[in-house]
């Protein structure tokens, strides 16, 4: 087991297609910040005046998060964060979906123009949860722009 | 592990320049703290993040329930048939603006709604929080001359919450 964990090519497939889903995810929220701050409204999960301002970091955050994962720059601090964005996606949708708030959870589209369904995309970011624990768990280090 | 804090940190930091620096270009640049409403109570109307000036006025369920027991107003639910017939307020009138044909608008809500007066008191409603179709059914009505519009935010949701009547034409799973 561990050592397909620390394979080095399985490990670079994973960084870069989790890298390339991070990357997508971001694009639209940061072109359109006040449609992804509206998806975040409709979680009814924090505070308003929280709201804008994740709506501007989270994106770039994503965006960072996924070249890092790519190219291999501040890689683990990168896959990392890359856990705890997912597993709070996770909790965010589980929780929408206990209380019974039907949402287009705004993970890739801004939600009026998503047709993306919370359990479609709470199943989605369950797979992924396991792509971003084994680049937790891995140790392979081959093909990264910087050493580490 | 000290290499990994920093790493977290430093792409916190860059991320959050980024972003605010992002917002300095005006195009869809956004206020740093926005005015969102955190609670519905009942006590006051749920007015969307989406609501502007010249919009019809936003009513609580207080004022909705009252409404619906004078039967002076029509109620107008703009969600998909299939939800308008799982469950909806009772007496409403399906319009499910999704659905809505892409010429002559205008004639059909005219047609739904019977040739009934446009002075007539109307409240439009749809899901609930998350869903905008009432308050776009409302802007075209205005569009189209009906003048006495009532938008009901809370929709079906906060209806079924404060356990008032629903009306089921057919029987559907959760």
């Amino acid at each position: 087991m561990r050592r397909i964990i620390d394979n080095d090519f399985l490990t670079l497939l994973v960084r870069i297609g989790v890298g390339i889903i991070f990357v997508y995810a971001s694009a639209y929220k940061i072109v359109e910040p006040g449609s992804f701050a509206k998806s975040i409204w409709y979680y009814h999960m924090m505070p308003g005046s929280f709201i804008n301002p994740i709506a501007l970091i989270l994106p770039w955050l994503e965006l960072l998060v996924g070249l890092a994962l790519v190219f291999g720059v501040c890689y683990r601090g990168a896959v990392v964060w890359a856990n705890l964005m997912t597993v709070a996606f996770i909790l965010a949708l589980s929780s929408a979906i206990v209380r019974g708030i039907s949402i287009d959870c705004g993970c890739f589209k801004a939600a009026a123009a998503s047709s993306e369904s919370a359990w479609e995309t709470l199943w989605f970011d369950l797979v992924l949860i396991l792509f971003t624990i084994q680049l937790f768990l891995s140790r392979s280090k081959a093909w990264m722009l910087a050493r580490h | 592990m000290k290499s990994t804090s920093s790493q977290l940190i430093c792409l916190l930091l860059v991320a959050m320049f980024l972003g605010l620096v992002r917002n300095l270009v005006p195009a869809n640049s956004i206020e740093y703290i926005g005015n969102w409403r955190t609670l519905s109570s009942g006590d006051e109307p749920i007015v969307p993040p989406t609501a502007g000036e010249g919009d019809p006025p936003f009513i609580s369920i207080d004022v909705a329930q009252m409404e619906h027991s004078l039967g002076e107003a029509v109620f107008i639910d703009a969600r998909e048939g299939a939800e308008f017939e799982c469950g909806t307020i009772p007496g409403s009138i399906s319009i499910p603006f999704e659905y809505l044909p892409d010429e002559n608008i205008d004639l059909y809500v005219d047609s739904a709604l019977g040739g009934m007066s446009k002075d007539r008191d109307m409240i439009i409603f749809c899901s609930g929080e998350e869903c905008d179709l009432s308050l776009h059914l409302a802007r075209n009505m205005q569009d189209f001359g009906y003048t006495n519009l009532m938008i009901f935010f809370g929709g079906a949701r906060e209806w079924e919450n404060f356990d008032l009547e629903i009306e089921r034409r057919t029987e559907c799973g959760e």
